[in-house]
């Protein structure tokens, strides 16, 4: 090559090399600054004392030390695990729905569209609805359980049954979700391979048991991935139906640490970082099984 | 000028060594092809030449200037790949003049060259359908033509028939060494059909495991193998290995093929031991006339009308293909005479290197 | 097919299954249609106790009421304010950064990969804290500009796992071959990959429309005040003050779902095959 033209050559040469960095940056750039310093700095934050105005001043584990004596704590992540448990039904379920509505009569797009209404409804439009629902006197719901059983329930007003409530409220768009991963999987099952099950006599269960589950695996893995996401990031709902009340017996640790760091309580940001931290190395579990999947995946390619 | 020439040329990926060494000069205007199985290597090597891939150790020159180290914009290619590479959303007209436009050609100047290419290929009436609508051998042309408008020094090809059916490949076959002939541009092309290699090649290049196993004119390879490997690979159907003992004896070689039966070959060999010897089976006889003739039961015989080609088996049991003609009487299960001509044996050592070639051109 | 298909049964099956679904879907929409029949109800009837019966007359009445005694016309323009600038921006910048990830095999990428996916699936409160000390510290605290530019970087991380996969199913011949004919990377980008993308990029536009619409955590977060508050935080308020007046509270729910509801009946395919990604290949 003649090394005349070296400011155009020099960008020619190498911009295989420079040009991903160029594409990445501005995405790049803000992810880093918007979401991955801030877990950094949240954890650093779990080490101090502050108000979120004043200077911080460093505790230690003081923090951490006061959430295990937090009884409102125990009950957050009881009911964390009560969420994660029973959301998890959202995935048989859906299942069992997107099973029912694969079928190829007239209308059957509209209504399978209908069924995944409620996954495209904002969770404050689904929270009313259900508090509605359920409201004493005059909701559905109870007068239901009055008509059943003879007496009323006030369901978001009674610390044994509230935390129930509201999951059930959760399941009815989680459901519509992976009703719509198992449609558009069974759309794509291989109809050679159902056929030969059914040439070897297999139906009914048994067929979906060993030939259809198996293929539907790559939807159940999504599936239960955003399902148990969905679980730990409940906030919305308890927000809006109790906002974790009564007593706090509904509490989440999503909206426990939005109430001690932002609430009328005061502004313990320290605190609420720290309960932030917790929430976040609980999720972890699950996203490093993800990404170790993911990781898996993509040596295969 | 564009010669290529690739001196002790290497590529790893990782801790693995995928191109072992390669030397090899391809004259201004030849066609080359790189022929061998699966996994050789060969289209890694075209990609190397192209600038898709690094080259790891080595030196590559394309009419005499280093393009080790060039981009592949550079280098004076254009290659067309084995699934076209079309791009979806353009016409072909726009597929055919993108690259011209992108490079700062003037608008003139590339109607001029993409009506020039749409001739030459028969484009013209499908200059403005997108490549969805076109058949197979139809975007072959349009990936031809996008590589022709360039005015490329060297044309690189990577198996671009393998996707066209039997009778269309033998028709693109046609072309692409037409288009040889009309451009004089030097062109490599990659496949693992060795039809195509015999049927299109000024020269063949024959690869196995990341190493050349031989380098000549489709002829050369047929009549004269270097080893096992080419003998097998150059040739449809395959040269038969039948194993024997092999002797120097009066000057000539002898060997004893399977039933203990003696055949005379001319030629020189060092020291006697276990060998194989190849046979075409278009050299086979199958009436009995050879100077070796050995008693075989027929297997399985393939009628193609023209011709017949028999398996039969032979005293040990190995199996030989025999090429007869198509109205050759004999059934499965029937008993054959095989004729064994000795000019038209090949011999190759336990190292699978021939020690003699049975050149009919001779 | 699996289920076997209806149309092989026999006909009292077939009759049965007809006659189930509008049942189903009437019981699993059963809190909507209730509230969708409560915002036409007139107040009357709630305070005279008719709850479930026939409404006494279709008041339309309660959808005015809405958009005059509230201010819920303007949390619906906040709402557009915040979610029609996070869709460009985050669409925007993720066909930038997939494709620096699907196209060029740089030492990083894989781990630069996993962290935008890793940061997909964090808890929000993990943000909280430090997000909104940004915001205030830069001056955006109370504003739709706060809001669009913390969605948009938040956004991108699933919008990058996204249009990554969407470009690594494209032939890279595609791009291999335009290099062979000395077309710039940025050429390549723009006049190769970015038209084959259009699909992802319809698809994902819906997704992120709804997600951010939806959005109701950062709104209560980063906005305090009615000026620059979205429908989600707003509607949360006004039921506040609408206390008991469940005509209202229903009329506003429907509003404030309406527009990704449309956005949904508009794109209903795009939006599918948005959520679904990776749900059929391993």
């Amino acid at each position: 090559m003649p090394t005349n033209s070296q400011p155009a050559g020099f960008w020619k040469r190498n911009q295989m090399k420079i040009a991903p960095y160029v594409f990445l940056a501005p995405g790049a750039l803000m992810f880093l600054i918007y979401v991955l310093i801030p877990i950094v700095q949240s954890i650093w934050i779990s080490f101090q004392d502050w108000d979120g105005l004043g200077p911080k001043t460093w505790v230690g584990l003081a923090n951490y030390v006061e959430l295990l004596d937090d009884d409102t704590f125990y009950v957050a992540l009881k009911n964390n695990l009560l969420w994660l448990g029973l959301y998890l039904l959202a995935i048989p379920m859906g299942l069992a729905a997107a099973l029912f509505l694969n079928q190829n009569v007239w209308g059957i797009r509209l209504y399978k569209s209908l069924f995944f209404f409620p996954f495209v409804i904002s969770q404050v439009v689904v929270g009313l609805m259900f508090t509605w629902f359920y409201a004493p006197d005059f909701g559905l719901f109870s007068q239901a359980i009055k008509w059943l059983t003879g007496s009323e329930v006030a369901i978001l007003a009674d610390e044994r049954y509230v935390t129930y409530g509201i999951i059930a409220a959760g399941l009815w768009p989680q459901t519509a979700y992976c009703m719509i991963l198992y449609l558009t999987g069974l759309n794509n099952l291989n109809a050679e391979q159902i056929e030969a099950a059914r040439m070897d006599n297999a139906r009914g269960w048994r067929l979906l048991r060993h030939v259809i589950l198996p293929q539907l695996a790559p939807a159940t893995f999504i599936a239960m991935v955003v399902t148990v996401i969905g679980a730990l990031r409940s906030f919305d709902l308890v927000s809006i139906m109790t906002a974790g009340g009564p007593y706090g017996s509904s509490q989440v640790l999503s909206y426990f640490m939005y109430e001690q760091a932002l609430s009328e309580y005061g502004y313990r940001m320290g605190y609420g970082a720290a309960i932030a931290v917790v929430l976040f190395l609980i999720m972890m579990v699950f996203i490093t099984l993800f990404i170790v999947r993911m990781i898996a995946q993509e040596r295969n390619r | 000028m564009a010669e290529v020439s690739l001196s002790n040329v290497k590529k790893d990926f990782g801790a693995i060594s995928i191109i072992k060494g390669i030397d090899l000069e391809i004259k201004d205007g030849e066609f080359c092809v790189f022929v061998g199985p699966s996994g050789c290597g060969k289209s890694t090597l075209l990609r190397m030449i192209a600038g898709l891939e690094d080259i790891t150790q080595g030196a590559l020159r394309i009419g005499g200037r280093d393009m080790t180290k060039i981009g592949p914009s550079d280098r004076g290619v254009a290659m067309v790949f084995q699934s076209y590479a079309l791009y979806p959303h353009m016409t072909v007209a726009e597929n055919i003049g993108f690259g011209l436009r992108m490079t700062g050609h003037d608008k003139a100047e590339i109607a001029k060259r993409t009506t020039a290419a749409a001739k030459m290929l028969q484009l013209e009436p499908l200059l403005d359908r997108k490549p969805g609508q076109l058949s197979g051998g139809q975007r072959q042309r349009v990936a031809i033509g996008r590589a022709i408008v360039r005015n490329p020094e060297v044309f690189l090809f990577d198996e671009p028939l393998s996707n066209l059916d039997a009778s269309l490949r033998v028709q693109m076959r046609g072309e692409i060494s037409r288009l040889h002939q009309d451009l004089g541009a030097t062109m490599i092309y990659v496949t693992h059909d060795q039809v195509e290699a015999m049927t299109m090649a000024d020269k063949i290049v024959v690869l196995s495991a990341g190493r050349i196993e031989q380098v000549g004119s489709p002829l050369e390879l047929y009549h004269r193998p270097k080893n096992l490997f080419v003998a097998g690979f150059i040739g449809s159907p395959k040269m038969n290995f039948i194993p024997v003992e092999a002797r120097p004896h009066n000057g000539g070689i002898e060997v004893t093929l399977p039933g203990g039966t003696l055949l005379q070959l001319a030629g020189t060999l060092a020291a006697a031991g276990k060998m194989t010897l190849g046979l075409r089976p278009e050299h086979a006889t199958a009436t009995g006339a050879g100077d070796a003739v050995l008693p075989t039961k027929v297997q399985l015989a393939e009628h193609l009308g023209s011709e017949t080609l028999f398996f039969v088996s032979l005293a040990d049991g190995s199996e030989i293909a025999v090429k007869a003609d198509g109205l050759a009487p004999q059934r499965p299960g029937g008993a054959m005479q095989i004729g064994f001509p000795a000019r038209a044996c090949h011999l190759f050592d336990a190292a699978g290197n021939a020690v003699l070639n049975g050149d009919l051109t001779r | 097919m699996f289920p076997t298909p209806i149309q092989k049964a026999s006909g009292p099956t077939r009759l049965a299954y007809q006659i189930a679904l509008p049942i189903a879907l009437v019981i699993w929409l059963f809190p909507l249609i209730g509230v969708a029949v409560t915002s036409l109800r007139p107040a009357s009837d709630l305070a005279a106790g008719n709850y479930f019966g026939v409404p006494s007359s279709i008041a339309f009445e309660n959808y005015a009421a809405v958009f005059r005694d509230s201010p819920i016309g303007w949390y619906i323009l906040n709402s557009f304010k915040v979610t029609i600038p996070t869709v460009i921006g985050a669409v925007g910048l993720s066909c930038l950064t997939g494709f620096a990830l699907a196209v060029y095999g740089f030492r990083a990428n894989l781990w630069v990969f996993f962290a935008f996916v890793a940061g997909n699936f964090i808890p929000f409160q993990i943000l909280m804290v430090p997000v909104r000390d940004l915001t205030l510290k830069a001056g955006l605290y109370d504003s739709t500009l706060g809001l669009v530019l913390f969605h948009v970087a938040f956004q991108t991380g699933f919008c990058t796992l996204f249009m990554r996969n969407f470009i690594k199913g494209m032939p890279f011949a595609l791009i291999e071959s335009a290099r062979v004919e000395g077309v710039s990377e940025w050429q390549i980008f723009r006049h190769i990959v970015l038209p084959l993308m259009r699909p992802a990029i319809a698809a994902l536009s819906v997704l992120v429309f709804t997600f951010v619409w939806n959005d109701y955590f950062w709104a209560t977060v980063l906005v305090q005040g009615q000026h620059a508050m979205p429908v989600t935080a707003g509607l949360y308020a006004l039921n506040g003050q609408w206390v008991a007046a469940w005509h209202l509270v229903s009329a506003g729910s429907i509003v404030a779902a309406l527009p990704p509801v449309l956005m949904f009946f508009l794109m209903q395919r795009h939006f599918i095959a948005g959520l679904t990604l990776g749900a059929t290949k391993g």
